[in-house]
This record gives structure tokens, sequence and C-alpha cells, in this order.
């Protein structure tokens, strides 16, 4: 759960909250036995695509996918899961983080989808899979402890992206119960390989095995017993290993756990406990507290020198202390041994570690593992300190998600001493449209902490709450929106300059649909002329889109296509390409696009538009997105699509109190579907085309030449010049170009035949 | 708000380490197994108790819902 990298500042953002040590892969300890027979049953080379190991906790699972890896020598990326990943964001950047250690920069784009927020997970994990297919030589992917993963959305992405593998990945999954993740599916299409309980139980050889590596003697018959009363359950296994390695006479010693009745784990682990000096059992029960850990930080927790030593010998001799990674700097224990440690630690106790170890954390600058320490220790007042030092960070940085769940931790008493955070979970929830009760919900407490706290209350505070506000524009209240949107810029002003160009997007958003063209220009200008404004790509590439629309509404072409195509090349380079407001970018290319001629490519870049705008509820963006996308397909004659552009906006839009100047260009854009078909009305065929005047006709609508006509319709080349003279005359038509859009308009051509 | 009772029971018999794992709940050791009885709040109790069983790599052998409980959700 612990050591996510450094804070550094907000480039280095979408690394925020990747933990090393889940990464990391635990190394093969001195005394695991190695187990022949299943490695054979996993298979080095090739093998199924999926491998689930799937049996109760302390049966070896993660010691045999770790031996696993080493037998092979192809690249492995390990996630070791935990409850926290029951965030589909978290285990994707983990994923898309351990891919790019294989390669550089293998798992940048799905870092850069992940940044979305709320964003859909296919999208991040087909760009993983993408990256992986180019990657193109056999990799692993090893899924450690699934079983924690319960959140359904993060189940289903992995379902997703295990049925769409490319052919040179292996995904290794451990559990310990069948997990959601379209397992009957695999196993039908006979690509499932399952190693259950039965099988990692140990045999009486292994047994044997285990007891002479760690010099026991035992005769057959009691290592028949152990192997009986354990069940061959490895765990319990190597208790007894540990046990009996101090025990004068093990035979003995196993024949009265042999005639016990108590529990087994419960026997051995009382045995090897109590059989520990009173400081090492100390040094393990308290450490167990705050797992993962480094030595360093052992010392400082625990105020020792020796840890590095303590640490080293136990983990040579003892199977539950897990290395993690190549350096000598990680330790956490076997998950059964760290449930026993536990056992005896006092909540008081494990409190003041927490506090210790958030303090630690938080000196190395581990921001995520502070807070996590800090939960644990029930610290409200660390938790609040490091979500307002570090929140533009979180949300900027791609992780909103995390930061409203940390935030939402926070008692409501505490939030309101801490009227930012209250905020800021506002604008996080709403920038992840989540639903409107909760966004109501925290911008209330932050209102309450007003009136409550004023002197708790900053300009900074204020803009946030100005900006949550304005975002509610999606609903239809546009001068609502452009006067909160003008108090978020006031108030970013006068002490929140760091804001400055999200609050300057937001205006200008707000003013254009509300009209005010003039406004829009002055504000957007003032945004992207900002030194700071590409490293804020959400409001600059909304201000770059938004000068487009502006210039290509006026008739500014030239200029509104280096406005639009400078956002949208700012867009793909972050991979905001999935954002939405890229959308306004897309717009503006496609006017002006419209504007000089290009209409197919024009209609191709509304569409692109419209479809970032998309959403459950949609709203003024989406809306007006539909009215520009049924302007270009009237520029193209395509008159019954954008009768149903037109539609679907008058549908949007009659549900909008406010809809600012959405009317207005859905009327213009009435009156110009009007003229068309009134212009298509003077299109009449002379005379209906013949079958393979049809024909000839789709491919010329293709783009082909008479030539190649002449080649795909197996007819000579006069009779296509023949076919296309006739064309033209039935339809009326002077040109190619003319007869192709007479064509359309009197929809004798299939969609799929529109020329691209 | 109470569920109702529930009676688990677990292979082998739980010492006073084990039993601290269930606080709250009436431990009674009988032939071999533990049974572990007690209230269960709700649907996330009673999944609790049984994350910990499992956990602890116990044995789960039965649970039941004891006459005045409800069903869990």
């Amino acid at each position: 759960m612990k050591t996510d990298t450094p804070a550094g500042d907000v480039a280095e953002a979408p690394h925020l909250g990747v933990i090393e040590s889940k990464l990391m892969l635990p190394r093969i300890q001195p005394g695991a036995l190695k187990r022949a027979r299943l490695l054979e049953m996993l298979g080095t080379n090739g093998g199924p695509a999926l491998t689930v190991i799937d049996a109760p906790v302390g049966y070896g699972k993660t010691t045999l996918l770790r031996s696993w890896c080493v037998e092979r020598n192809e690249s492995v990326i390990w996630l070791t899961l935990d409850s926290a990943d029951n965030d589909p964001v978290r285990i994707w950047t983990h994923l898309a983080t351990g891919l790019g250690r294989i390669g550089d920069g293998l798992g940048d784009r799905t870092l850069g989808a992940l940044r979305v927020p709320a964003g859909p997970m296919e999208t991040a994990v087909d760009e993983l899979m993408n990256s992986i297919a180019a990657y193109g030589r056999p990799l692993a992917i090893v899924l450690d402890d699934l079983h924690a993963v319960r959140d359904e959305a993060s189940l289903g992405s992995i379902r997703y992206g295990i049925a769409r593998l490319p052919a040179n990945v292996r995904v290794l999954v451990s559990t310990r119960s069948d997990s959601a993740i379209g397992l009957p599916r695999q196993r039908a299409r006979g690509a499932l390989a399952e190693i259950r309980a039965r099988d990692l139980a140990f045999t009486v050889q292994e047994t044997h095995e285990l007891m002479e590596r760690e010099h026991i003697v035992l005769t057959r018959k009691s290592t028949e017993l152990l192997t009986e009363r354990t069940e061959g359950w490895p765990a319990a296994c190597y208790l007894a290993a540990l046990w009996l390695r101090d025990v004068e006479n093990s035979d003995e010693g196993v024949r009265a756990f042999a005639g016990s009745t108590r529990q087994v784990g419960d026997y051995l682990s009382e045995e090897v406990l109590d059989g520990l000096s009173a400081e090492t059992r100390e040094f393990l029960v308290q450490t167990s507290a705050f797992q993962p850990f480094t030595p360093a930080m052992c010392d400082v927790i625990l105020d020792r020198t020796d840890s590095s030593e303590l640490l080293d010998d136990l983990a040579r001799s003892n199977m539950f202390v897990v290395p993690l990674g190549a350096r000598e700097e990680w330790y956490r224990y076997h998950h059964l041994f760290a449930e026993l440690l536990q056992l005896e630690l006092e909540p008081e106790d494990a409190r003041v570690l927490h506090t210790r170890a958030a303090a630690w954390c938080r000196s190395q600058g581990l921001i995520g593992d502070t807070i996590e320490h800090a939960i644990a220790a029930e610290d409200h007042n660390m938790v609040a300190e490091m979500l307002a030092e570090h929140h533009l960070k979180m949300i900027w940085g791609g992780r909103p998600a995390q930061f409203l769940t940390w935030v939402r931790w926070l008692p409501s008493d505490v939030l309101l001493q801490h009227p930012l955070l209250a905020a800021a979970g506002a604008f996080a929830a709403a920038l992840l449209a989540h639903p409107e009760v909760e966004v109501q919900r925290m911008l209330a407490i932050a209102e309450r902490s007003r009136d409550e706290h004023p002197e708790l209350w900053s300009p900074y505070t204020e803009a946030v709450v100005e900006v949550t506000r304005a975002a509610q524009i999606e609903r239809g209240q546009v001068g609502s929106a452009v006067e909160h949107a003008r108090r978020a810029v006031a108030a970013a002003t006068e002490g929140a300059d760091v804001l400055g160009v999200g609050v300057l997007a937001s205006l200008a958003q707000a003013l254009f649909y509300a009209g005010d063209l003039t406004g829009v220009r002055r504000v957007a200008l003032k945004a992207v002329q900002r030194a700071d404004a590409p490293s804020v790509p959400d409001g600059y590439v909304a201000c770059l889109g938004l000068l487009g629309l502006v210039d290509a509404e006026e008739g500014r072409i030239e200029s509104a296509l280096a406005w639009a195509r400078q956002g949208i090349r700012h867009a793909e380079a972050q991979f905001q390409g999935g954002l939405w407001t890229a959308s306004m970018a897309h717009l503006a290319l496609a006017l002006a696009l419209s504007a000089s001629g290009s209409l197919g490519e024009a209609e191709r870049e509304a569409l692109r538009g419209e479809r970032l705008r998309r959403v459950p509820q949609p709203g003024v963006g989406h809306a007006h997105t539909l009215l520009v996308l049924a302007q270009v397909r009237i520029a193209r004659s395509r008159l019954a699509a954008a009768r149903e552009d037109l539609e679907r906006a008058h549908r949007i839009i009659a549900d909008f109190p406010d809809p600012g100047r959405l009317p207005a260009i859905a009327a213009t854009v009435e009156q110009e579907l009007a003229a068309a078909h009134a212009h298509a009305g003077d299109i009449h065929l002379v005379e209906q085309p013949s079958a393979a005047e049809l024909a000839v006709l789709r491919c010329l609508a293709r783009g082909l030449s008479r030539r190649e006509i002449g080649a795909e319709l197996y007819i000579s080349l006069n009779t296509v010049k023949t076919h296309i003279r006739d064309l033209y005359r039935k339809l009326g038509a002077t040109s190619r170009e003319n007869a192709i859009a007479r064509a359309e308009a009197l929809d004798l051509l299939e969609p799929s035949q529109s020329p691209g | 708000m109470s569920i109702g009772h529930y009676r688990i029971v677990i292979v082998g018999e739980l010492g006073p380490r084990y039993r601290s794992a269930f606080d709250g709940m009436d431990i009674h050791v009988a032939g071999g197994n533990t049974e572990i009885t007690g209230a269960i709040t709700d649907r996330s109790h009673l999944q609790g108790i049984l994350d910990r069983i499992a956990a602890l790599g116990l044995t789960l052998k039965s649970v039941n819902a004891l006459d005045d409980a409800q069903p869990a959700r």
C-alpha cells in the first residue's frame, strides 16, 4: 500500500499515487521449495492466455508465481493488488507504469487516457493492449491477490482487458476466490489454465523435502502424520519447519501436534511466536502495523539502529518475511503472518505506529502513503493538511477520484474547518460527473464554513466554489454560469492567480454560450497568453478552441484554422484527445473547413467534436455540437442527417431553463435547412438512372477514375464514358462534383458511399 | 439494529490468540470445532467476519442464522 513516488510538480502528477512496492517482484527466499511439478503445469513458454491460481491464504500462490517469473527470460509486469485497488484508474495506472518500465514510453498513451476525468475505462484498457501488441515481444502480467478487488468497475475493466489480450501476452492471476473476470468464457475457449488448492497442497514427498532442507530429522511416519494433519497446507508446513527447527525431539513434537484438536494454524503459530525472543516478537508485531517498510523506516519509527541486520536475518531464515524488489530496501510479511502478528497489536499502539509512519512518509515526500497512514491513525488534521497542500496536483494531475475519496473520509465538522477541501471536493465531483446532489452537498459545507468561520475563507476557496457553480452550465443555466464564472475570475485575480487559466476558460465558455463573442475573444486571449497556460491543458485547449470558433463564426477562416489546429495539437500531445475541452477545437476546425470547401473532412471533424461531448445527461455543450454538425451536413446536402441532428438538439434545449444563444443558433440552422430543401427542390431527376448507371455513380462517389471504374465493374472504358454522359443528363448535372452532390441530395447514394 | 444472531462454525479449536480476532462474539469450543456466535448488525458485519476467517486461513464449516434472524441481504 505504500511508497508512492516523491512529490514533484504538476508535470510529474501522472505518477502521483504510483505505489512502487506494488510493482516490485517479491524476492525468492532461500528456504522456498521449488515446486517443479507446479511449474510444469504453468509451462514456461506459450501457454494459455489466462492462468488462475485460486486457493486460500498460505498455499504458496505468490511464491509459485514468483519462481515462475524467474524461470522465464521475458518481461513481467508484476502488480500486487490490495483493497485500495477498488478503483480501476489506480489499477491501470500501475499496469501502464509497469509497462513503461519494460519499454520507455510504452505506457504513456494509457497514462494519458487515464488522466481524462470520468473517461471510459475501455479507452485506457484498449490503449494498453495496443501498446502491448506494438511491443510485440512475449510479456507476462501477474496480478497478485485479485480477491482484494471487489468493485464491479475494477473487475469489469480487467474482464474487458482479458477478453482483448494480444497474442504476445499471458496473464497470471492469484486469488483466494473465483473473481468475476470472465473465467467461464476463457474456460469455454480453452484459454484458461487453473491451479487450485488440491494442486498446491504439499505431498508427503514435498513435506519431506522441506524438512530436509531445514535440517529437521523426521521419520517417514512423522512426515506422513504432519502432511495429513496439515492437509498439506503449505503455510502450516513452513510454520512447522520454523517450530521444529528449535525443538529437541521433532518426532515427538509432531506426534503431540497430530494428537491435538487445536486449529492447525493456531497451534503452529503459537509455537513459532512463543519460540521467538521477546525482542524479535515485538519487532515483528510493531512492524506489521505499517508494512511494507524499509529498514530506515523501521529505525526511525521504532527508535532503533539495527533494523537492517534484523530484517536481513529474518528474511534469510524465515519464509514469512518477504523482501521486495531487486534492492535490499522494501520488505513486507506474508499475509497470514501479518494477520497473526496484528492480532497482538493493541489498537492504541497501532494508532501511534501509524502516526509515526505518516510522519516518516511525509518526510520522504510520499504523499499517498502519508495520507493512508494518517487515515489509519485517524488523524484528521494530518489528512486535511496533506490534502490542502497537494490538492491541485491531484486534481489537475488526473487523480480527482482519489482526492475525492480521501476528502470524503473527513467528517463534516473537520471539513467545516477546511472549506478549501469541501470546495475542491465539490469541484472534483463535478469534474467526475458525479450526481448533482453530491456536488451540492460539498458546496453546502463550504458555504456553511464561510458563514460560521469567515476567518478561514479565502479568495482561493471563493474561486473554486464559483468555478464549480459555473460548471453547472451544462444543465442549461447559461446566464447563471456567466455570473459565477465572473466571480471566480474576480476571486482569482484577488488572491488565486494560480487558478487563472482555469477560471478564465470557464468564463470564456460561459460567454460563448451567452453570445458575447467579443467577450470570449478578450477572455480567451488573456488565458492563452499566460505563461502557465500550456501546463493547464483543460483550460488552454478549451480557450484555443473557443478562439477558433469565434473566428470561424465571424468569417476569419485562416485564423480559425490556426487556433483550432493549435488546440488539437496540444490536446493530442497530452492525450487529452479524449477530453471534452478539445471538442470546441474540432468544431472550429469543422466550420473553417466547411467554409473553405473541404466538406467531407469538415463533417468528420464535426463528428469528432460531437462524440467528445456525448454524456449520459446531454448538456449545453452537446447541443451546440449537434447544431454545428447539422450546419456542416447541410453544406454537404446531407439534409436528412442534418434534420435529425437538429431535432436532437431541439429536444435537449427544450429542457434548459436558460439556454443562452442556443435557440438562436438553432433557428439559423432551421432556416439554412429550409433553404437547402428549397434548393434541392430544384434538383429533380430528368430520368431515373439504370442499375448499371447507378453502379457507375457509386464508383464516382468513391473517387475512382474512369479507368478504375471500368476495371471494377468489368466494363470497357467507352461504356463507362457513355454511362457517365447519361448520368449527367439524367441528374441535370454539369460536372462530377455536381453529379455527386445532386445524387446525395436525391438520396441515390447509400450513406456509406458518401465521398470521403 | 440487528439482523439477528448467527452461529459460525470453523474447523479446529481456537486458542486465545485467534479468539481475539472475534472480539464481541461468543466463542465455544466443542468436538474439534469452534463455534462463533453473536449478534450480527448487517450484511457487511457478517462479511467482515467471513473475511477474517479467510484471512486467518481457517476452514469454514457452517454459517447458520438462529431463530430470530432476518435473512441477511
